[in-house]
């Protein structure tokens, strides 16, 4: 697809003088599930309901299928969005919530049956189509929410932070159920979120924002890789990276990272740099490999198959380097 | 299990017996006290309309007879119907200017605290004081609406020397008193709404007009019930504006139940016949309170705790 689904063109936007979104260039293809990710006021949720219509783009341009929308309302934007409140009527049962948009458009009642149908077949929630949402657990009620969503049939799906009122478990199910949804109905999505496992574990597309604009856009395992900068390469990942402050020397064997303590570090030939340039080396904590022996390994705290260490390397005068990592991420 | 502490059969102690009973214990006082000043003015009102007291307080025993002579009043019947016009009037024209004042309220973001306190005023202001203000506002010669309207080339009203006018505005100055607390009363309401609903309602292409009447409407329905007994229960009961503003003149035309409860018991002395208006408004309001509470505050307890 050379064409985006939905293009971002220098997007800005602005309350009163405040500048709380500044120019965002973004393609996403169709088909794509893409995730804004970044902590909380990043500009990601301003994003989405921009994207959505209930928001007003003070310039810059919002194209979805090749048409601009900037000045289309959000009910004509072909668009579904699914609330982190979930947003249910409260006075209407299940299945008026889900008919509740088609039966604005008018549409007609046999197609309103067929669609509440299908999209209760797919959720499971045939057995709960009389009921009130009061009457729901908050996984149901979710699954209610994404039911509204999927009669409407649009071309893109917007989430805004679907999970965060979930436990862990049910979290758990539902990023796998959304993400089945996504490679069943291949509808093109955005999801938001500040948790950067789902953003891992659910996308096709990570764009990772931070204070008003877009830091990185990639594959997820591009980005976790070969992070942009220090802010994506802290973000990403938990525990997070080791980040050891060093210069970029050369002897015979080729070109490495000198750290104050006197540390070592190897660096690939294609890393770019200069020798005497004062660089931060990121190395991903997974995989101890004996490299780092030398250090005291204080005893960690486990979660399950893991156990996390937190430990000084003598010589790194910072974290416990563990594994050799790939990215020199220039200071 | 021969090495065990031998337990000590706990039965309920009194403390625990008595828990269930503590959440009425704590309301008891409260409601006795209500109920004695309530009680003592009802049943007194009852005993006095079965009676024929004189003014030295000698009562005897009539039994219904002053309900007969009362129903058989034609200025009874004629202020019953003008009353039950003027509070159907007023609870159309009030909950229309409640609500049109709590919506209004609600999108006020600058000053709404300011303007939320500011629209209450006229609900502070003593019922004398807004009965002479009223005076004021409509009177004929030198009037604030009569100089407007010769401002505006357009002849001067009559406003309280005229039967239907003079009914008008004893409404609006009901309205007047009665509209701040019953639309405050409705912005809580409106306030407690997700507005995560109205983004979806907008994305299912909801006009405004819809998202009132299928989504703000049916979620503040206890309010709206609860604004109701408020607005029937003012309308019914005024007395004093009404007495300041008209004396019930001209004519009769503003004499309601209440003003003629009044004339009846502390005018004419007639303390049997006046008690029994006081009966037949306590009866009234009581009857459309209750309607109000089954149709809007208990029919939606099912889903009001989900209004989040």
């Amino acid at each position: 697809m050379a064409e985006g689904y939905v293009e971002y063109r220098n997007l800005r936007k602005s309350f009163g003088g405040l500048e709380i979104l500044h120019g965002v260039d973004l393609t996403i293809p169709e088909g794509a599930f893409a995730v804004l990710v970044g902590p909380s006021g990043c500009g990601k949720s301003t994003l989405l309901r921009m994207t959505a219509g209930l928001e007003d783009v003070t310039s810059g341009e919002i194209n979805i299928a090749g048409r601009m929308v900037n000045n289309v309302h959000a009910k004509n934007r072909g668009i579904a969005m699914v609330f982190q409140s979930y947003a249910l009527y409260p006075h209407m049962s299940v299945e008026d919530n889900m008919s509740f948009g088609l039966k604005m458009r008018k549409t007609p009642l046999h197609l309103i049956t067929d669609r509440i149908k299908r999209a209760a077949a797919i959720l499971k929630l045939g057995p709960m189509l009389d009921r009130l949402p009061s009457q729901l657990s908050g996984g149901q009620r979710q699954r209610v929410a994404m039911g509204r969503a999927l009669t409407r049939e649009p071309e893109v799906f917007l989430f805004d932070e679907p999970l965060s009122n979930l436990d862990a478990k049910l979290r758990v199910e539902m990023r796998a159920e959304i993400k089945a949804l996504h490679q069943r109905l291949k509808t093109t999505t955005i999801y938001v979120t500040h948790d950067q496992i789902e953003a891992m574990t659910m996308a096709d597309l990570v764009v990772v924002m931070h204070d008003d604009r877009i830091e990185q856009v990639g594959e997820p395992l591009a980005i976790y890789d070969r992070p942009a900068n220090l802010f994506v390469a802290e973000f990403l990942g938990s525990p997070a990276m080791n980040l050891i402050p060093g210069t970029i020397a050369q002897d015979a064997d080729g070109r490495f990272v000198q750290t104050e303590a006197g540390l070592r570090l190897p660096l690939e030939p294609e890393a770019n740099g200069t020798v005497g340039q004062a660089v931060v080396y990121g190395i991903r904590p997974e995989k101890p490999d004996g490299r780092g022996r030398g250090g005291r390994y204080p005893p960690g705290h486990c979660v399950g198959k893991d156990r996390a260490v937190d430990g000084q390397h003598e010589a790194a005068g910072g974290v416990l380097p563990r594994r050799r990592g790939r990215a020199a991420a220039r200071r | 299990m021969s090495h065990t502490t031998p337990m000590v059969e706990d039965g309920p102690t009194g403390a625990d017996r008595l828990k269930p009973f503590v959440p009425y214990l704590l309301v008891l006082p409260g409601l006795l006290f209500v109920m004695g000043v309530l009680g003592y003015a009802v049943v007194g009102g009852i005993i006095l309309s079965l009676n024929e007291t004189d003014m030295f307080m000698n009562k005897t025993f009539v039994g219904l007879k002053n309900y007969i002579d009362v129903f058989a009043d034609p200025r009874f019947q004629a202020a019953m119907l003008r009353t039950l016009s003027f509070v159907v009037i007023s609870i159309v024209l009030g909950i229309f200017m409640s609500m049109s004042f709590a919506l209004v309220l609600y999108k006020v973001v600058r000053g709404r605290r300011f303007f939320r306190g500011l629209s209450l005023v006229p609900y502070f202001v003593s019922g004398i004081a807004t009965a002479v203000m009223f005076r004021f506002i409509f009177t004929t010669s030198g009037g604030f609406v009569n100089t407007v309207l010769a401002q505006l080339g357009l002849p001067a009203q009559s406003w309280l020397g005229d039967p239907t006018l003079a009914f008008v505005v004893a409404i609006m100055a009901n309205c007047w008193f009665m509209v701040p607390f019953a639309s405050l009363i409705l912005l809580g309401g409106i306030q407690t709404i997700d507005k995560d609903l109205y983004d979806a309602a907008a994305i299912d292409g909801a006009n405004p007009i819809q998202i009132f009447f299928r989504i703000t409407l049916p979620l503040i329905k206890p309010m709206l019930g609860v604004s109701l007994i408020w607005v029937s229960y003012i309308s019914f009961s005024t007395f004093d504006i009404v007495l300041a503003l008209t004396s019930g003149g001209p004519l009769k035309a503003t004499e309601l139940v209440s003003i003629y409860m009044y004339e009846l018991a502390f005018r004419q002395l007639n303390f049997g016949q006046g008690a029994v208006l006081m009966v037949v408004l306590l009866v009234f309001n009581t009857v459309l309170s209750l309607i109000y509470i089954k149709i809007f505050v208990m029919g939606d307890r099912r889903h009001s705790e989900a209004g989040k």
